[in-house]
């Protein structure tokens, strides 16, 4: 029964994520499949460019992903709430950065597929990475870095 | 784990006075009556999972429930039994761990024409060994087990051991939307990637539970069944000692629980005697505990106020041995099978030594940037040494002759527990990480842990194309199946 009632919690603190700031750092609440370290690894990393992070992890990020309106083909591995943006999978600061800086009307910006040299992936990046916005319509792109 | 919104559903209401019907409905379902022996229906229907107050779930079923019929033989009887499909899909029926014929084995195109929409399928062979076994489609598993196909087979000993009540658990974990009805997200790769479609609502026979009625003195035979997807649970009973008598259905020397935990894949079984020697009115939490900061309490046991004795019952539980022949291990020769892909994978492969040696990225497709967006395209993401499945038709992994035995050395080369199937045979678990097993137990799934190598023995008695694969149905569907021929 907790465990359904897991689910509509998540669900809420997903619609319900706000710009909380405190001491000047932008707070990220990431959620996370319990098993995944590449997940860990990208939340040291928006650790270590300033941000308050949170983790929580759930086994339900696929319905959270398609529910914060990411389309099937376009999610990343974890998801962040990030002043009031979703953001998904493992997108650089610096697009991050431009997110919260132009606050377009948008939901938030995901980088899928988990491509190698990305913030906590590790290896080394192939091509640019292409991140897409999450909107409404059919993804566009948001930037190519 | 700390459940924020736990007021968000107020259980009270679902619990008032619903216990004694709650704990009534643990208790092993009608137990085949006539008609369930000879038909099975597979219709979509509403069932009451999560309780009065909630509004009902719209799942596929057998006859009806969920689970199915709980389907009852005596060792040595003659399964016969029509199967009408009256489902949007088509469909076929697996016997999960009976040693039957191929023909009968229902993986679809393999064995079988899948069953059509409005179709009918005779399915109908000889039960030769007790135990606890289960039936389900294997036919695009994810979504017709996730939406409730499923139901128990136990083929009784033919001198039971002596117990005062016999229950049947069969385990199952669903994702629901807030309206109790099943996401329908079916088939993502996120899934497929990671750990499979593990749920949000876990049911015991079809119904959240909250308590079952024990009495003091009482020996109880659980019969559990992990039908879910892809959760694995972690059982741990506090305040009982459970006896083991069986995995899988097959007789194992009696035993304690290792690390007082009893840990059950998809699609694994395991019998435990357990005597219910608290003190009247007492009560103690199942609490589930595989996903460690994810525990959580399964059920209670409570107790009554009467007492049925007070000391341990005196009576045996060993089994008797089933019927599968004892593979020679001395002569039998030896194939290794590697298990590679999914999420972090690569990372895996190159701290276990890569093992395909050609230097293959997470999608064995050359390791490219692009790869893994590409493999999460087209789904096949995980690989039996090397391969990954597209289909249950597929050209033999190995062919075995038949009647020779046989060591399959196997390594989680993956970041992922996996339960591996075969299809057709038990086999018994010989050695993990290669340390002998204490029980040489017999399985027909066993549970391999991430970076785990493990070694089964068995005799290739049984001829066919016998599907291999892992029980996490995601994972599955995502290439990892293959097909051992015995001929
Ligand atoms: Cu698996």
């Amino acid at each position: 029964m907790h465990k359904l009632i897991m689910a509509i919690s998540m669900m809420l603190s997903l619609a319900g994520s706000s710009a909380a700031r405190a001491q000047g750092q932008t707070e990220a609440l990431i959620y996370k499949n319990p098993s995944c370290s590449c997940c860990d690894a990208y939340a040291d990393y928006l650790q270590q460019n300033g941000f308050k992070v949170t983790v929580r992890e759930t086994h339900q990020l696929a319905p959270m992903s398609r529910k914060a309106g990411i389309a099937r083909d376009f999610e990343g591995c974890h998801l962040a709430h990030i002043d009031g943006y979703v953001v998904s999978g493992h997108v650089p600061v610096s697009a991050i950065r431009r997110l919260l800086g132009e606050r377009p009307a948008i939901k938030g910006i995901t980088l899928p597929g988990m491509p190698l040299g990305s913030p906590g992936m590790g290896g080394a990046k192939q091509e640019p990475f292409t991140i897409y916005e999450i909107g409404d319509g059919a993804p566009k792109v948001f930037a190519k870095e | 784990m700390t459940h924020d919104g736990l007021k968000a559903i107020d259980r009270r209401a679902f619990l008032s006075g619903t216990t004694g019907a709650l704990a009534a409905s643990l208790l092993p379902g009608s137990a085949t009556s006539g008609d369930a022996k000879r038909r099975l229906v597979l219709a979509e229907t509403q069932a009451s999972l999560v309780g009065s107050g909630h509004p009902k779930t719209r799942v596929w079923s057998y006859n009806g429930t969920v689970p199915g019929p709980e389907l009852r033989f005596k060792q040595g009887e003659r399964l016969q039994i029509e199967v009408e499909n009256r489902l949007p899909q088509e469909t076929t029926v697996h016997w999960h761990g009976i040693r039957l014929p191929n023909a009968m084995d229902g993986v679809p195109h393999l064995t079988q024409q899948p069953i059509a929409r409005g179709g009918k399928f005779v399915y109908a062979f000889d039960l030769p060994d007790a135990g606890t076994y289960w039936y389900h489609p294997h036919m695009l598993s994810s979504e017709q087990v996730g939406r409730g196909l499923y139901g128990p087979l136990i083929v009784e000993e033919r001198e039971p051991i002596r117990v005062d009540r016999e229950l049947t658990w069969v385990l199952d974990d669903w994702r629901l939307r807030p309206d109790a009805q099943i996401d329908d997200g079916f088939g993502n790769m996120m899934d497929a990637s990671h750990a499979g479609r593990i749920g949000n609502t876990v049911t015991i026979n079809g119904r959240v539970p909250d308590t079952v009625a024990v009495r003091r003195g009482e020996r109880i035979r659980l019969r559990l069944i992990n039908a879910a997807n892809a959760r694995i649970f972690g059982l741990e009973f506090a305040g009982h000692e459970p006896i083991v008598i069986a995995y899988d259905g097959q007789p194992v020397d009696p035993h304690r629980l290792k690390q007082r935990r009893l840990d059950l894949g998809p699609a694994m079984r395991a019998d435990l005697v357990i005597d219910m020697m608290g003190k009247p009115g007492e009560r103690f939490t199942l609490t589930d505990s595989f996903y460690r900061r994810q525990a959580y309490k399964l059920v209670d046991l409570v107790y009554g106020s009467e007492s049925l004795r007070e000391t341990r019952l005196d009576a045996t539980f060993a089994l008797a041995a089933n019927t599968m022949p004892e593979p020679d291990i001395g002569n039998a020769v030896r194939h290794d099978i590697v298990f590679q892909g999914g999420m972090m994978g690569m990372m895996v492969e190159r701290q276990m030594g890569g093992g395909s040696g050609s230097g293959m990225g997470m999608g064995g497709m050359g390791g490219g940037m692009g790869s893994m967006r590409d493999m999460m395209h087209s789904g096949r993401i995980w690989r039996i040494n090397g391969v990954a499945a597209e289909g249950h038709v597929m050209k033999p992994m190995l062919t075995l002759e038949r009647g020779k035995s046989y060591v399959l050395a196997m390594t989680n080369m993956t970041a992922w527990p996996h339960p591996i199937h075969l299809h057709g045979h038990s086999f018994r678990v010989i050695s993990r990480n290669g340390a002998p097993t204490r029980d040489r137990e017999w399985l027909d799934t066993v549970l391999m842990s991430s970076r785990e190598r493990v070694e089964i023995a068995f005799v290739a008695d049984n001829p066919g194309d016998w599907m291999f694969h892992c029980h996490i149905l995601e994972h599955q569907a995502a290439g990892m199946m293959g097909v051992i021929r015995v001929a």
